[in-house]
This record gives structure tokens, sequence and C-alpha cells, in this order.
């Protein structure tokens, strides 16, 4: 691709990354907005009318909707959230802390997810109609359909209540450690830095089910769309010549897999942003204490400011991945460029 | 509309609803198999409630925590309820947010997308824009936000998850629209002195209807499990309603220390009503959607 197009091309998605962005702003602005009076709720049942009026000022909300728009967008986009309505600590500090353990566990899921999706898909495509397909199509309609917090649940059941393989979904270490000191955020690669492999090896087992239920999800729809994609390269004239030509079995399925390997990474990344929403679940039965427990736990409490400082770090976060994305498939398909 | 007709004439049916829907389930087992798991589901919920002898909303203070047994078949819940009739009884509660939240959808997402498709320019752009800020977010965390903002109603909850499901059965017409808008059908119409309303309405909505009516089944699986989340966290119907969210949130927190059947019966539930959704969904989809089918073969 000359430099021009691609600096339109990159300049386009900007433009619509940062309309999104903006869209979030005004909507999370809105969120807040829309409830009928958040201050008679923070300020509880017991507050008089001048303990109220006093916060409405503390907190602006005795100005105009546009001024406070205005206030608010300035903020935001500086990344100050203000304080947490529960906890008073600087909403960003609390996101900050909480990201790395989100991120930890969305990488081990989407990774475990995505190769066994992508495999299984694969396998389902060329033994098309025999068990392996049938089997695997009612597997993935019903990962597909399972609600995350009842996976969580049964996970817990069978693992930890009936088989005692793994230890209780109580957060990322045993309570009989303490944290190791603060490198990457994960307790397991902490754990090992410091030598600590009992550590390590006990975050590590926390890691498992939380991991294996975003994989779970994750797989689920990645083994229909990989599937689809198989068949369709599958029929397509170059693999036909091929096979006309004798190609082995292994090269063309080299072929395939290089063919499809554009719309997969668009279709994961399109996942990415729903399994964000399956982390949050996730992390809260779990008791996780990453960004997702965080958003949602504010969600439930009405914490505004925290709910709104959870919602543009996700958008920013989702329009990243996209970004990520499109520069992706730009690299590895040769037809874009 | 041609194509269903020829497919299901030929697999010999007449044109009576029956014979069609017979037909139908002559295409795919898959879809069979959903449309059986969502008539059981509807036939019982409307029928053994009435035929269990507990009530699903009285509270037995004596009973609390039964394992399943002979007189509680799942058991009974933390308020000494009867587990089997508060399942049965909860199902009820899906289809009343589903099949509203679906037609909500479509009454939104149809006309906007069929105008979008047809006529491009401002509107257009500006819908592609709020569908693609939709997209970029996840729709379960946004749905969250919006029903505790809102309040927990069943009002809300079909308002919320109605309007964001209209953004894919927007997108959706638009793409067939805009598809059908370079073949001949909407040129020779538009030739023929139609009115623009008339072209769209007339000539382009039966067109994507099929698309449209495959999407419903999935969205209304979606729709199931977002509302049966919502009560998981306590921000939608409120206890002692027999919602399965609800009773799996209530159920789960005893789940891991021994009263296991409060959370797994509600759950398991959810899990086959959605999975009969999807099935349907996924069977309707290779049915109705042209291009799926010559590769189904």
């Amino acid at each position: 691709m000359p430099a021009v197009t691609f600096t339109r091309f990159l300049a386009r998605r900007l433009t619509t990354a940062l309309i999104a962005v903006a869209a979030v702003l005004v909507a999370t602005f809105l969120l807040v907005r829309l409830t009928p009076d958040p201050v008679a709720v923070l300020a509880g049942p017991e507050a008089t009318p001048a303990q109220i009026q006093a916060m409405r000022q503390q907190l602006g909300l005795d100005r105009s909707v546009a001024q406070q728009f205005l206030i608010y967008a300035e903020r935001a986009l500086a990344g100050d959230f203000g304080r947490s309505w529960i906890s008073g600590r600087p909403v960003l500090t609390e996101i900050a802390e909480r990201a790395p353990f989100t991120v930890e566990l969305l990488i081990w899921g989407i990774a475990l997810g995505t190769v066994v999706g992508v495999a299984i898909g694969l396998q389902a495509a060329y033994r098309r109609d025999g068990w392996f397909d049938q089997v695997t199509r009612v597997l993935s309609l019903a990962g597909f359909s399972i609600p995350t917090y009842f996976l969580g649940l049964l996970m817990l059941l069978v693992f930890f209540y009936l088989l005692q393989w793994a230890p209780p979904g109580m957060g990322r270490l045993s309570p009989l450690y303490s944290a190791p000191p603060f490198v990457t955020g994960s307790y397991v690669f902490d754990g090992l830095l410091a030598g600590k492999l009992n550590v390590a090896w006990s975050a590590a087992a926390q890691l498992v089910l939380p991991v294996c239920c975003i994989a779970i999800i994750c797989a689920a729809p990645t083994i229909k769309q990989v599937r689809a994609l198989a068949l369709d390269a599958l029929e397509s004239d170059y693999i036909r010549y091929g096979r006309a030509q004798g190609m082995p079995a292994g090269m063309l399925r080299r072929m395939v897999l290089r063919n499809c390997l554009a719309p997969i990474v668009t279709f994961v990344g399109l996942e990415l942003v729903s399994l964000m929403g399956t982390t949050a679940i996730i992390e809260y039965v779990f008791s996780w204490g990453g960004l997702g427990h965080y958003g949602l736990s504010a969600i439930i409490a009405g914490d505004f400011n925290a709910v709104q400082g959870y919602v543009l770090t996700l958008a920013c976060f989702c329009v990243a991945i996209f970004l990520a994305v499109d520069l992706i498939v730009l690299a590895i398909e040769p037809r874009s460029r | 509309m041609a194509v269903t007709d020829s497919l299901v004439l030929s697999h010999g049916a007449s044109g009576s609803l029956v014979g069609r829907v017979a037909a139908l389930a002559n295409c795919s087992r898959i879809a069979t198999v959903g449309g059986a798991i969502l008539a059981l589901i509807a036939a019982t919920s409307l029928i053994l409630p009435h035929l269990s002898p507990y009530d699903a909303f009285a509270p037995a203070p004596t009973e609390v925590f039964q394992p399943p047994s002979a007189a509680h078949w799942f058991g009974t819940d933390i308020n000494g309820m009867d587990v089997f009739t508060r399942v049965f009884y909860g199902a009820r509660y899906s289809f009343l947010v589903a099949i509203p939240t679906v037609l909500l959808a479509m009454l939104l997402g149809a006309p906007a997308g069929l105008y979008a498709g047809y006529r491009g320019g401002l509107v257009d752009e500006v819908l592609m824009r709020l569908t693609d800020t939709l997209r970029i977010f996840p729709g379960i965390i946004l749905a969250l936000a919006i029903v505790a903002a809102l309040g927990p109603s069943l009002l809300n909850i079909i308002l919320t998850l109605g309007i964001l499901d209209a953004a894919i059965f927007a997108r959706l017409v638009r793409a067939e629209t805009i598809a059908l808008r370079k073949g001949g059908i909407v040129e020779s119409a538009i030739a023929a002195g139609n009115p623009a309303w008339r072209v769209m309405w007339v000539h382009v909505f039966p067109n994507v209807q099929q698309g449209l009516i495959a999407q419903t089944s999935v969205r209304a699986a979606w729709a199931v499990r977002v509302s049966a989340t919502l009560a998981f966290f306590g921000i939608g119907v409120q206890p002692p309603t027999p919602e399965w969210g609800l009773m799996i949130r209530q159920g789960g927190e005893y789940m891991l220390s021994g009263q296991w059947w409060a959370g797994l019966f509600p759950g398991l539930a959810l899990l086959l009503m959605v999975l009969g959704l999807n099935f349907l969904g996924d069977g309707l989809q290779d049915i109705l959607d042209p291009r799926r089918r010559s590769r189904e073969g």
C-alpha cells in the first residue's frame, strides 16, 4: 500500500475511533443524568435538605447541563474522573491499580480460547457433517448459550466443591500468602521474579478456573466462525486446483489457514470487545478484584464517578483493540496492500 | 421470498401454516430440536405451576434448604420455597422480556435500516456512526449501566435491550437494502413510477424479511441471557420474583457450601431456554440465508 493511501486509511480509522470515544463520553455523562437524583441516594435517607444542597454544590450539580458537560469532558479527557463516591479515592488510581489483574486474565483466556477455537473449527470443517462436526456444533452453541456467571458457578461447583481440584474462587492468591512486590501486576510473574515459587504456584492455581471460563466463552463462537471460513476456503478454486495437482494434505491445510487468517483476526478482535463484558462477570464471580469487578460493583452500588471512569477506560481499550486489529490485518493480508 | 417458496414446495408442503412449519422442520434438524425445546418450556411454564401443590411466591420458614426429595423434586431454597415450582414459573419472565424486546428492536431497527440503506446520505452516516459506537462496547456492560441508572423495572429492561438490539437489526436491513438497491427490482420499481416509500415497503422490505426473521431467535436468546444477568446482579427484577437470574444469585451464594440445588436448577433451565433459542436461530439462518445454505449443501 502506498504511503499516502496508508495515511488516509489510518486517518479515517482514527476519526471513527475519536467519534466513538466522543459518543461514549456523552453517553457516560447522560447516564448520570438519567438517574432520578443521585444526590438523594448518595446522601442517604437521613440527610437534611441543607446537607443535600451543600452536596449538590460540592458535586457541581447546581450548574446548567451544558456547563456540567464541559467541565466533565475536560476533566475526563485529562484522566480525572473524580473520586469514588464509596471509597473516596481517585477513580483513575483505583482503575490503574486493578487493570493489570484484568489484563492477565484476559490474555490467558483469549489465547487459550482462540487456539482451541481455531483448532476445533478447522477440524470441524475438514470433517464436515461427520460426528466430530455435529458434536462440536452443539458444544459451540452450548458455550455460546451458557450465561457467564452460571458457567463460573458450575466450574466452582464441579472443580472446587465436588472434585476439590481447584482452590475456592476467592481472589487471585490463597490467603495463606502475601502479595509479592509489584513489578508486572501479575502475581504469577511477580512471584517468580521475587523467587517465591509457592506464591507463583498459588497464583497460577487461582488463575486456572477463571481462565478456562473465559476460554470456553471465547472458543464457542470462534469454532463456528472458523468452520464457516474454512469451508469457504476449502471450496475455492485454488484449493480444488491444489487437490487436483495432488498437493499433500498438510500443505493444503496450511493454505486454508493462511487464507482464513485475516478474517479470523478481525473476528477475534470483535470478540475481544464482548469478552471484556464476559471477563467482568467472571471477575465478579471469582472475586478477582480487577477492573471488571470494580466496574460491576460500581454499577451495582450506583457509584457513578467510578462507573464513568470504568466505561470510558473500557471504550478506549476497545477502540485501541480495533485499531490494532486493522493494522494486523493490513500486515498479514497481501490483498489489502 | 421466491427462495423460501421453492424450498417449501420442494418439500411437498401446501401453503398452510402447518405445512410450512413441517416443511421447515424437514430442512433443519437443529431448528426442530430448538423449537421443540421452546415449545416444551412454554407449555410446562403454563401448566406445571398450577399442578404443583406449592405456591411459587409463598415462603415456608420450616422448609428452608431441603435437598431434592419426593416431596420437593428440586429441593427448596433459602425461603423454603419449592425450587421446582419456581423454576417452571420463571420461564414466563423470560418470554415476557424476550418477545417484546425483539418486537421493539425490529420495529425501531427495520425502518431505520431501510431508510438509511435506501436514501444514504446524512441519515445513513449518523446511523452507522451510532451503531459503530455500540459495536465497540460490550453490550452487557452497557445494558447493566443503563438499567442501573434508569432503575430496575420490566419496562426499563425491555426498552434498554430493545433499543440496543435495534442497532443490530438496522445494520442488517441496511446492508441488504443497499445490496438490493443495486439490483433490478428497485430500478424497475422506480421506473414504473412508484414513490420512494412504496419502493421501500412493497419492493425492498419483503426481500429483507428473511434475513430479519433469521436473526429474531438469536436476538431473543441474547435478551433472555442479558435480562437474567441483570437480575443476577440485582438490577433486574426484584425478589421474591421467581426469575432465573435472581434464583441463581440467591442459590449461588450457598452453592459451594452444600446447598447446590437452589442455584443449579434455575441455571440449567436458563441454559436450556437460551440453547433452544440459539438452536432455532442457527437452524433458521441455515434455512433462510441463501449464502449459508449453499455452503451447507
